[in-house]
């Protein structure tokens, strides 16, 4: 009987065996995309890499407070801080970007380097990115007593870490330590601290509420100055090639000095209603 | 005993002649929505052709589509086919009818069999041509269309005019027996 068994199986092992292919990952290690929507969330860039030359533009507001009621509009009839980003790919790892925003008419320059990216298989449990840049702030300062600030006293520098995990489809979250320096913060800039360096832990939160839409949150606390801390609570959406962002936030700093150093409203009456468009260009390969 | 022994040796080694399999076959979509017309590809479709059996299986792992543009696969990836959950695209059936191959002719084909995306099943039948050339190696080109509300693939009303319910997939590969 048992030897009737074996014949069985062996005569059935061959067609069995061979029966149906294997299904097997061709990248086993395959990335978490989309952990967040876009380069950018509120104010804080993220770990979303960019495609290999592909670039991303953003455009992004921020106006006056909302304690202003009906008669500013909500804060929209006081100036708009604008900052107009642009960030090209160099490689699917490395971007370089280039940055200029309204307040204090500041030119930023920076890089963004995706060192790892959180993997399907968890291999790699969060995607490890960095930030760096500096910039110049370029408004004329004709009408000092003073001598106007020199080019190096103008200039401020930036340094980020991105730690991002995608905890289920929904459910996003990343952790920024950040630095900001100034080489000398003058009081005649628009920024409320007075010290060289900012220290600061950002995080932020997404929440996918539905297929392309999500709640988005920011908090960024200062850790070495008695500033208060940054608070953005926004929505974005995701159209195609664009990713809409609409937020409240405390502060109407734009670029990552100012937003370590510019101070902060109180959360509900001194928030600010913001606004970026962000939007994918791909330059490379065509169909 | 010992015959049948030899006798299902003999089968089963006749039975793998006659399977032939590719590992880096050509698969292609075509999307022709009102405002915009795209394609993807992929070459590294897997598949098997037993003849003996008459059995066709085939998958191809979704991530190696791609339709150009990066930001796009990202969305295909995450938003429509969800390959986090679904990474592959599957087939398993058989022809209508074992052809009889002439070397260097074009056989029309019928396969009938189940299709698999995004965690739906349905039976489709296939329409295509297979052949065989000069080293003996099979040759199978063909083609289906793919409507993506039949497998639970929404399209958002925003993309409607962008990405067309009805994607014209086709593929061709080369498929060498198998040893």
């Amino acid at each position: 009987m048992n030897r009737f068994i074996l014949v069985i199986l062996m005569g059935i092992m061959p067609f069995s065996l061979f029966a149906q292919l294997e299904r097997t990952l061709a990248n086993p290690d395959q990335p978490v995309e989309l952990i967040f929507h876009a380069p950018r969330h509120i104010n804080l860039l993220t770990v979303e890499p960019l495609s290999k030359k592909s670039m991303h533009f953003a455009i992004m507001h921020t106006f006056g407070t909302l304690d202003g009621g009906i008669q500013n509009l909500f804060g929209l009839d006081n100036g708009a801080n604008i900052q107009f980003s642009f960030e090209f790919a160099l490689s699917e790892k490395l971007s370089v970007a280039a940055s200029r925003s309204s307040r204090d008419k500041v030119y930023n320059v920076f890089g963004r380097y995706h060192i790892f990216q959180q993997t399907q298989s968890g291999s790699k449990p969060f995607s490890l990115s960095v930030a760096g840049g500096g910039g110049v702030n370029t408004s004329k300062y004709d009408f000092l007593p003073e001598p106007a600030p020199n080019f190096s006293e103008r200039m401020s520098y930036f340094g980020q870490v991105m730690l991002a995990r995608k905890f289920s489809p929904k459910i996003s979250f990343q952790l920024t330590p950040m630095m900001a320096y100034f080489t000398n913060p003058r009081p005649v800039y628009q920024i409320e601290g007075t010290e060289n360096l900012y220290l600061a832990l950002g995080f932020s939160g997404k929440w996918k509420v539905t297929d392309r839409s999500s709640l988005a949150l920011q908090f960024i606390p200062n850790l070495n100055t008695d500033l208060r801390s940054n608070f953005g609570i926004g929505w974005d959406v995701e159209a195609g090639g664009h990713v809409f962002q609409m937020y409240f936030v405390t502060s109407q700093a734009l670029n990552e000095q100012y937003l370590l150093a510019g101070g902060n409203g109180t959360i509900g009456d001194e928030f600010r209603l913001g606004f970026n468009v962000n939007r994918i260009f791909a330059t490379g390969k065509k169909k | 005993m010992k015959r049948l022994l030899l006798f299902l040796y003999f089968v089963s080694t006749v039975a793998q002649s006659q399977t032939f399999i590719t590992e880096s076959g050509y698969v292609n979509f075509l999307s022709k929505a009102s405002l915009n017309e795209f394609n993807g590809e992929s070459d590294q479709l897997k598949g098997l052709i037993d003849l003996s059996q008459n059995l066709l299986d085939f998958y191809i792992d979704l991530n190696t589509l791609q339709t150009g543009i990066g930001l796009r696969d990202k969305h295909m990836r995450d938003n429509y086919l969800e390959t986090d959950k679904y990474p592959f695209a599957e087939f398993t059936g058989n022809l209508s009818v074992i052809p009889t191959l002439i070397s260097g002719t074009k056989t029309p084909v019928t396969a009938i069999g189940n299709f698999k995306i995004h965690g739906v099943e349905r039976e489709i039948e296939v329409q295509g041509t297979l052949s065989k050339n000069a080293d003996g190696y099979l040759e199978l080109e063909g083609g289906f269309d793919v409507f993506l509300s039949d497998y639970n693939i929404e399209i958002p009303k925003l993309v409607f005019y962008e990405l067309a319910e009805k994607q014209e997939v086709t593929f061709n590969a080369v498929f060498k027996p198998k040893k």
